[in-house]
């Protein structure tokens, strides 16, 4: 166990290295600090998956229940969606949103007690599974078209009001690719929430018997999936391009941060972390 | 020792008759009595552009006797008055030359601040020299300095960055909306001088296509067939806007032609994919209220000169930069220039051979450790340093027997600096890629 307490904490250095790379790399326009910065997230990154197979692996019943196993696999989800954006789109600027972010998830997942929580081990199941797995990588899409969108609407603004672009702007990505992002992150990112919701009603109707248990997080989940889908539906049959997309999935990011962390810490609520 | 002269003309010093009048087009200084066997110059180089004509050359004679010679050839050349040169001209000696020559590789000294045009054609007058066999190492170095120069300015300066043209500001902004361009169509509405070159650099950035409307369909084939594109009437024009994304206007109409209300319907047809419209018509033929809508930009030609102004002052702010780094190119240059004289460039080889014999006796003592006695240590040490001196005693004798002998030694001295590469200069690989095996 000490073992992988060390490992874990090479990948947070890794993690902090690579976003104080990354952002002194836009920051002072060098390039090779930037990709630098992202070759070392792909190798925190590599760490990672290895860190989460043998935590899974090797003391199974035990990680299943701690809520440090799940901030460090929402940190992982978050990089995975990042990567495939950064392969599909060549949207490299996203890894300013992704390497701290990872960074801040990660080691908040060393710094919570390894507690565990009076969850049965009924949690192994596959629904279970589908629950998280889906809706953390859809969270994932979630924070890139976030990051996405923040960008959008500051370069938008910018060339809208024709005003002086400063060098870091200039260095930005175009509109349209920032754009992509958010279809990215519409077209993938809600169909995976969707399964990722609705097997959690499914797990919840065969473990507590009971489908909708008015738990805060439930009804928040609910909202949330009412605003995705009112976007899928404007961007996928109205074609919703650029601002109001981009703002949209802002919201609902910030939606699922406070589900995320404010209700689970703040509320009492059976989906918390803390036992 | 040799010296190195620059006069010439330019935009700022002489109008465009003088200039035209001094033009040096396929002027051979050999053929024209330059560089003559027993004439104060011995190297020359011609640089003659519409925006300047510059004579370089090296020589070893006194002042006026090479400005007389250089003179009284060019103003004979161009058969005109030798006084109106004299009054339109500029002169810089040694350092100044070759500061100079930095500046104006590095296009700090052309027209339009940082347009690399310059740089080309200082190439070609180069090639051209080399082929007619003016130049000897002095401008050889300098010239191959000043591409190397000029190189690192462009690099480590914005003094090149974003446009400072109206129609290439055009297509940096379209670049901002859309990143590649190589799925976008253009159109064309009305036909003007700026319409055509947004036109061409919209093709050269790779647009896709290119369509070109006019009130004439006739004309517009005409325009269309220049950009390999498709011609369609005004007419037409609402149809068209369903499918292009980047429209130059530039028509006589007397009002907008192009409304915001229309284009609302429009844009629901186009599933809102991105518009971009720059007006560049007096009066405006788009209106600007098209700038509120979502997804839709609009540049007038104000916006544009005014980005246009803004990256011209940010190249200013840059050039400033660049003078730093050519100051610091010429006292490297003007240390070259001094280890062309006999003596440095002996204490250069003799100090290289001694840092190379130290290191070994070091690399050799440090495997032995602690077998060798002082004795032993002496005599290795007494070995390395002889072995220097007398490999490096053949080449010493050769320089100076040459120098005696030769009143122009400096291509071997030269020849030595580079064979033992004195200066620590790095090659890199592909360094002679152009030259032909």
């Amino acid at each position: 166990m000490i073992s992988l307490r060390i490992f874990d904490l090479g990948i947070a250095l890794l993690y902090f290295v690579a976003a104080i790379q990354v952002l002194a790399g836009f920051l002072f326009r060098q390039k090779k600090l930037q990709s630098l910065g992202n070759y070392l997230t792909v190798a925190g990154f590599g760490l990672h998956s290895i860190d989460l197979g043998l935590q899974y692996f090797f003391s199974f019943n035990e990680t299943l229940v701690q809520g440090q196993f799940y901030f460090s696999l929402l940190a992982w989800a978050f990089l995975l969606v990042f990567f495939l954006l950064w392969f599909r789109l060549k949207l490299k600027f996203l890894s300013l949103i992704a390497a701290p972010l990872a960074l801040i998830l990660f080691s908040s997942s060393l710094a919570i007690s390894p507690k565990v929580i009076p969850i049965p081990p009924r949690l192994s199941g596959l629904w279970f599974a589908l629950h998280i797995g889906t809706l953390f990588i859809s969270m994932g899409f979630l924070a890139m078209a976030f990051g996405a969108g923040i960008a959008y609407l500051y370069l938008e603004k910018k060339i809208k009001t024709k005003s002086r672009l400063s060098s870091f702007s200039r260095d930005l990505p175009s509109l349209t690719a920032f754009d992509r992002a958010n279809h990215l992150a519409v077209t993938w990112g809600f169909p995976l929430f969707t399964v990722g919701t609705l097997s959690g009603f499914i797990w919840a109707a065969f473990t507590w018997k009971k489908i909708f248990t008015w738990d805060p997080k439930e009804i928040l989940a609910i909202i949330i999936w009412l605003l995705y889908a009112y976007l899928f539906h404007q961007r996928l049959a109205l074609g919703w391009k650029g601002r109001k997309p981009a703002k949209l999935a802002i919201i609902i990011f910030v939606l699922t941060v406070i589900s995320m962390l404010g209700v689970n810490f703040l509320i009492p609520t059976h989906h918390s972390f803390k036992p | 020792m040799q010296k190195i002269y620059l006069f010439g003309l330019n935009h700022r010093t002489a109008s465009v008759e003088v200039r035209e009048k001094f033009a040096l087009t396929n002027f051979n200084p050999l053929k024209e009595g330059l560089i003559s066997q027993d004439g104060p110059i011995t190297e020359a180089l011609v640089l003659s552009t519409c925006n300047r004509v510059e004579i370089l050359c090296v020589g070893s004679a006194a002042l006026e006797d090479v400005e007389n010679k250089v003179l009284n050839t060019w103003a004979g050349f161009c058969a005109a008055d030798i006084n109106l040169l004299k009054k339109n001209m500029y002169f810089y000696q040694d350092l100044g030359a070759v500061e100079h020559l930095f500046t104006v590789a590095s296009s700090l000294d052309s027209m339009v601040l940082g347009e690399p045009q310059i740089l080309g054609q200082l190439k070609d007058a180069y090639r051209k020299a080399v082929k007619d066999q003016t130049v000897k190492v002095i401008i050889n170095r300098l010239l191959h300095k000043s591409f190397s120069v000029a190189k690192r300015v462009r690099t480590e300066t914005a003094v090149a960055a974003n446009a400072v043209s109206i129609s290439y500001a055009a297509v940096e902004l379209a670049k901002r909306i859309f990143g590649d361009l190589s799925k976008q169509r253009a159109m064309l509405v009305g036909a003007g001088e700026m319409a055509e070159l947004a036109a061409i650099h919209l093709l050269n950035s790779g647009v896709q296509e290119i369509l070109v409307v006019n009130r004439t369909l006739e004309r517009a084939q005409e325009l269309a067939c220049k950009f390999q594109g498709q011609a369609a009437c005004l007419d037409d024009l609402q149809d068209n806007l369903l499918t292009v994304d980047i429209v130059i206007s530039s028509t006589g109409a007397p009002s907008t032609i192009i409304q915001a209300r229309d284009l609302k319907k429009i844009l629901k047809k186009r599933k809102h994919r991105p518009i971009f419209f720059i007006d560049i018509a007096v009066p405006r033929d788009i209106d600007p209220d098209v700038n509120l809508l979502d997804n839709v930009y609009l540049y007038d030609i104000d916006d544009l000169k005014e980005v246009v102004e803004e990256n011209l002052a940010n190249r200013k702010a840059e050039a400033e930069k660049a003078r730093m780094i050519i100051k610091q190119e010429v006292d490297k240059f003007a240390q070259w220039l001094k280890s062309l004289d006999l003596n440095p460039t002996i204490v250069d080889l003799l100090t290289k051979g001694e840092t190379i014999a130290q290191r070994e006796l070091k690399r050799t003592l440090r495997c032995l450790k602690q077998d060798v006695d002082e004795k032993t240590y002496s005599a290795m040490e007494t070995l390395a340093q002889s072995l220097v001196k007398k490999l490096y005693h053949e080449p010493i004798m050769f320089l100076k027997r040459r120098t005696r002998e030769e009143e122009n030694a400096q291509k071997f001295i030269d020849l030595t600096r580079r064979m033992f590469n004195l200066d620590n200069e790095h090659i890199p690989e592909n360094a002679h890629k152009d030259r032909k095996r």
